[in-house]
């Protein structure tokens, strides 16, 4: 008996080898916060699939997997679909993409500007947008998007006229 | 040797903007000074690929479009802070975007009112959609407001303002990319994808407020929301409603959006008569009640 027991740990060290590879840095439960307003949660990864539930700014929600530009996860249990943004981008880091492209001399350019042409217009294009052109007026833009119907009023007044 | 990086980096990110994968990318091997010929071919190769998949873009960053595009609009007509017809306006018009081809978008859809006399409305890229007093007074019912509503809806719905950028407007950031983007961008990529953002602005404003949509985005436009009406219970008739009082006008909307004879006839032909309904008094009367 004793002889075999150097397998068995063998065994084990290989097994726990196995899942540090397999296994992500944080775990499989992997937390991530919600960064935007007036988020849904999908049931498939699309803005044109049924939304099942809403999640609000600040949420921790656990990701589950990742596909393309949407990240699948659970909130207080009811698991959905989140578009990457909401959660701070939350892709693939382009940041590899220097590597890829082979050149040491692309790591001249910064990592800034790799990491805006990949993801193309985002909240980083809208700062520099509005820092060159002050005259925009973003703070009734804002307002206009704070502003939410209520469900059950939305609810109300379709009843209230007969409308589907 | 920096430049050539830059131009491959830029064509790359052009590419991932593009909806690329890393991994699908033509990789070149490192550009060495004796190999400045086949990167060249490289960039081409990557640079028309992105010119023919630049136009779909993600949707978050047509949302970013859209705020852009309805922040040059409000620098130019002031909102409308009356507490109830901004409600009123999102309710009946949540009320038709339920039922539209694209009920959600990355941000959902809001509208506004504009304080102005100017009978107008602008679908922003993403569902941010405005509409001035002036139209909102030719409206005599919340059907027809409903009708209006559903027609910007449907632009949005559509796509129409994203695909108003112009396509040349792609090429010539590769071609100037392929010509020293570094020194004509002073930001090299980054000032390459803010100028890239800036015409797109613009492109999309020169539609909503000049040039309108062509003919084609238009008919579609009124053919979704009559089927939006339908859907959600309006009568689909108020569109060919609110079209007919728009014959004669000129400037703004009737610049944008001209209620051609040819254009009321075939709205008229698609809205199935309804019979008015019990309901259709509730309507009238709440939509009389708000100011406008």
């Amino acid at each position: 008996m004793r002889r075999y027991l150097p397998r068995r740990w063998l065994g084990a060290v290989l097994l726990g080898i196995m899942l540090l590879v397999v296994l992500p840095p944080g775990g499989w439960s992997q937390s991530l916060t919600v960064s935007l307003s007036n988020q849904q949660l999908y049931s498939e990864p699309s803005f044109t699939s049924p939304p099942v539930a809403p999640v609000p700014q600040g949420a921790q929600v656990t990701l589950i997997t990742r596909q393309g530009d949407w990240v699948q996860v659970d909130y207080q249990g009811k698991r959905g679909w989140l578009h990457k943004a909401a959660v701070g981008g939350g892709g693939p880091s382009v940041s590899g993409l220097p590597a890829l492209l082979g050149g040491g001399p692309v790591r001249q350019t910064t990592q800034d500007e790799v990491a805006l042409a990949g993801k193309g217009f985002t909240p980083e294009v809208e700062a520099s947008f509005r820092q060159k052109n002050p005259g925009l007026n973003y703070a009734q833009v804002d307002e206009v998007e704070r502003f939410q119907v209520d469900p059950a009023r939305l609810q109300a007044f379709l009843q209230e006229g007969g409308l589907n | 040797m920096r430049r050539m990086a830059l131009l491959l980096t830029l064509a790359a990110g052009l590419s991932l903007m593009a909806g690329f994968n890393v991994p699908s990318l033509p990789l070149p091997t490192p550009p060495l000074p004796s190999q400045a010929q086949k990167a060249a071919e490289v960039l081409t190769k990557t640079g028309t690929k992105a010119m023919q998949a630049a136009r779909p873009l993600s949707d978050a960053e047509e949302y970013y479009l859209g705020r852009a595009v309805a922040a040059r609009l409000l620098a130019r007509y002031p909102l409308y802070r009356d507490p109830e017809a901004t409600l009123y306006v999102n309710q009946v018009g949540l009320t038709v975007a339920r039922k539209s081809s694209r009920p959600h978008t990355f941000r959902g859809y809001h509208f506004a009112v504009l304080d102005s006399q100017e009978p107008n409305a602008f679908a922003c890229p993403g569902g941010l959609i405005l509409v001035t007093r002036g139209l909102l007074r030719m409206c005599a019912t919340e059907d027809e407001l409903a009708a209006v509503l559903a027609h910007e809806v449907a632009h949005v719905a559509h796509k129409d303002g994203v695909s108003s950028i112009s396509q040349a407007r792609w090429s010539e950031v590769l071609t100037t990319a392929g010509a020293e983007a570094a020194r004509q961008y002073g930001g090299g990529v980054a000032g390459a994808v803010l100028n890239l953002f800036e015409g797109a602005v613009e492109d999309v404003i020169r539609t909503l407020v000049v040039t309108g949509y062509s003919r084609q985005a238009e008919e579609a436009a009124d053919r979704e929301a009559v089927s939006m009406l339908t859907r959600s219970g309006y009568q689909p008739g108020a569109l060919a409603a609110v079209l007919g009082k728009m014959s004669g006008g000129s400037g703004g909307i009737f610049r944008t959006h001209p209620p051609t004879a040819e254009r009321l006839a075939r709205v008229r032909s698609v809205s199935r008569e309804t019979a008015p309904g019990p309901k259709d008094r509730v309507r009238a009367e709440r939509f009389q009640r708000v100011k406008f």
